[in-house]
């Protein structure tokens, strides 16, 4: 489904990542994991076309996009819920959802709605609420189901779990399970790497923007201290 | 009653201000530009206004026509003056709107000669006894179409799915476009309108004061920078909040300072002492 052929993106003269590979097979969940700043959200940002590539390919459903205008890439397929979230946050929940469709045909927009509320019913009673005024959990699950609305075929969301509780956590995972089931690929960026193994099929350990580690998820939770050890060398001293 | 008489010719002035400013925040809302030759624009629709009338002896159509042909001149003006220069820093795009804005009044004075022209049979002069006031007609089109006009932006901005994506585009401008929102295309819609609506204000000037001459824009120029200012840059609530209070404090400062001072000095005096007190605007957040 994508495929990064030796990446280099970064802003600028600094590069985020230094020629990083990966393929994320189509129908699966891909965890992109690593400590903080070590390339995850650039990695992401390019795939959505924000960050310059300054080096390498992107290839999504075996075309090239690395050099395709933004707005297009929501058109082939691709979706994305940003790390911070960044709702359109003085707009309703309700207007956030529509404009998560905006490049749908008009006709499929009530459908698509009924499936994010259906996986996010606690965002039924909160349409017509500002979307600056919701929980963080609730903030999440809308920025979820904005891109969902966009009905994509690769959900990309960029720290899944971070500053939530650990509730919002689970109803999150269990969207992505059921995401998974239907067939919609995910590629998702964690911190916290024990839900990121649970959650995923493949595994890759990004540090100082190189891959240091990538393989299945079953292969890393049979032997977690691997991945611990990746991240524990970046610096983040975080156990779990 | 002279007070509500006082009011009512307050906010007919400030109907004005409120026309031509909210562009102005528009623009600013979106691209971080301080736009000054949008009184360029109010000042077309002027001519507009009253050639227009004057060759055709209507004065709906000649309103249509400003509005439309002044819009569209407006997206020109992003597209030929701003465009290109977006990623300079923001002083840049501020000397070229006001070289622009000083271009364009040097043409107004070619084309059409440096003194006032006026509608040769003016309209709507009449006036009209609304209980105790006694108000023209040309006034209470000033307020009853900023009324519709600034009702019709409310409905569009809030109620369709392209206000909403314009909206969007306002708050985060890469989120917008990774939802397939054209930003482009969401500037050339911010320009035509704001310029649409600064060319109805012209419009009514011309109306309101039987004149269009090259140099109309100049003061409205510097009172709808301080308006948006005032009203917090880029809050079109604000906005319209601060152009309508101006009108008003205007209107009494007029008569009871008029000895003293003129009415764009009491305009200036009172936008100063607010920013003193409240640099962020009237409704910004500290
Ligand atoms: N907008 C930016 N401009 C310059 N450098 C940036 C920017 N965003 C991120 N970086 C740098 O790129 C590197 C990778 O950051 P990021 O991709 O955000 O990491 P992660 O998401 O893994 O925490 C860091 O060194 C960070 O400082
Ligand atoms: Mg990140």
């Amino acid at each position: 489904m994508l495929k990064l052929v030796d990446l280099t993106v970064g802003y600028g003269a600094f590069h985020a990542t230094h020629g990083i590979a990966l393929e994320v097979r189509a129908g699966t969940v891909f965890a992109l994991v690593g400590a903080n700043g070590a390339g995850k959200s650039s990695t992401i940002m390019s795939i959505a076309g924000h960050t310059e590539v300054h080096g390498g390919c992107i290839e999504f459903d075996g075309q090239d996009i690395t050099h395709l205008p933004i707005n297009d890439r929501v058109r082939r397929g691709i979706a994305l819920a940003p790390e911070g979230r960044r709702l359109f946050a003085d707009l309703s929940v309700a207007e956030n959802l529509m404009l998560g469709g905006y490049a749908r045909p008009r006709a499929e927009e009530a459908a698509n709605r009924d499936m994010v509320l259906d996986l996010f019913p606690r965002l039924r009673e909160r349409l017509d609420q500002r979307a600056g005024t919701l929980s963080g959990g609730e903030q999440q699950m809308l920025a979820i189901g904005r891109a969902l609305m966009a009905g994509p075929k690769m959900l990309m969301i960029d720290e899944v779990s971070l500053g939530l509780m650990p509730k919002a956590v689970d109803i999150c995972y269990a969207a992505i399970a059921r995401l998974r089931e239907r067939g919609i690929t995910v590629l998702l960026v964690e911190q916290s790497t024990k839900r990121a193994l649970e959650a995923a099929d493949d595994v890759c350990v990004l540090e100082s923007g190189r891959i240091v580690w990538s393989g299945t998820a079953a292969a890393a939770r049979q032997d977690p201290a691997v991945i611990e050890a990746y991240m524990g060398l970046a610096g983040d001293g975080a156990h779990g | 009653m002279l007070a509500f008489e006082l009011t009512v010719q307050g906010l007919v002035q400030g109907s004005i201000y409120a026309l031509i400013a909210v562009g102005l925040t528009l623009v600013y809302g979106l691209l971080r530009i301080l736009h000054v030759a949008h009184a360029g624009l109010f000042t077309l629709g002027g001519y507009f206004g009253v050639l227009i009338t004057n060759a055709t002896g209507s004065l709906p159509l000649a309103i249509l026509v400003a509005m439309v042909v002044v819009g569209v001149l407006g997206i020109l003006v992003y597209r030929l003056c701003y465009q290109p220069i977006l990623d300079q820093p923001p002083y840049v795009a501020l000397i070229a709107s006001i070289g622009l804005f000083i271009a364009m009044e040097e043409i107004y004075r070619l084309v059409f000669g440096p003194f006032g022209i006026s509608y040769t049979d003016a309209p709507l002069t009449d006036t009209v006894t609304l209980a105790t006031l006694n108000l023209k007609q040309g006034e209470i089109l000033t307020m009853v179409g900023t009324v519709v006009l600034i009702g019709g932006l409310a409905v569009f901005a809030g109620r369709t799915r392209m206000g909403a994506a314009w909206r969007a585009t306002v708050t985060d401008p890469a989120m917008a476009e990774s939802f397939g929102i054209d930003v482009i295309k969401v500037r050339y819609l911010n320009f035509f309108i704001g310029s649409a609506l600064a060319a109805a204000a012209g419009v009514l000037v011309a109306l309101l004061n039987n004149l269009v001459e090259p140099t109309m824009g100049s003061v409205p120029s510097y009172k709808a920078l301080a308006i948006i200012v005032l009203g917090g840059l880029g809050d079109v609530r604000g906005t319209l909040i601060a152009a309508l209070a101006l009108g008003v404090i205007e209107s009494f400062g007029t008569i009871y300072l008029g000895t003293i001072l003129d009415r764009d000095a009491i305009a200036f005096a009172f936008l100063i002492i607010v920013l003193m007190i409240r640099p962020q605007g009237l409704f910004g957040r500290a």
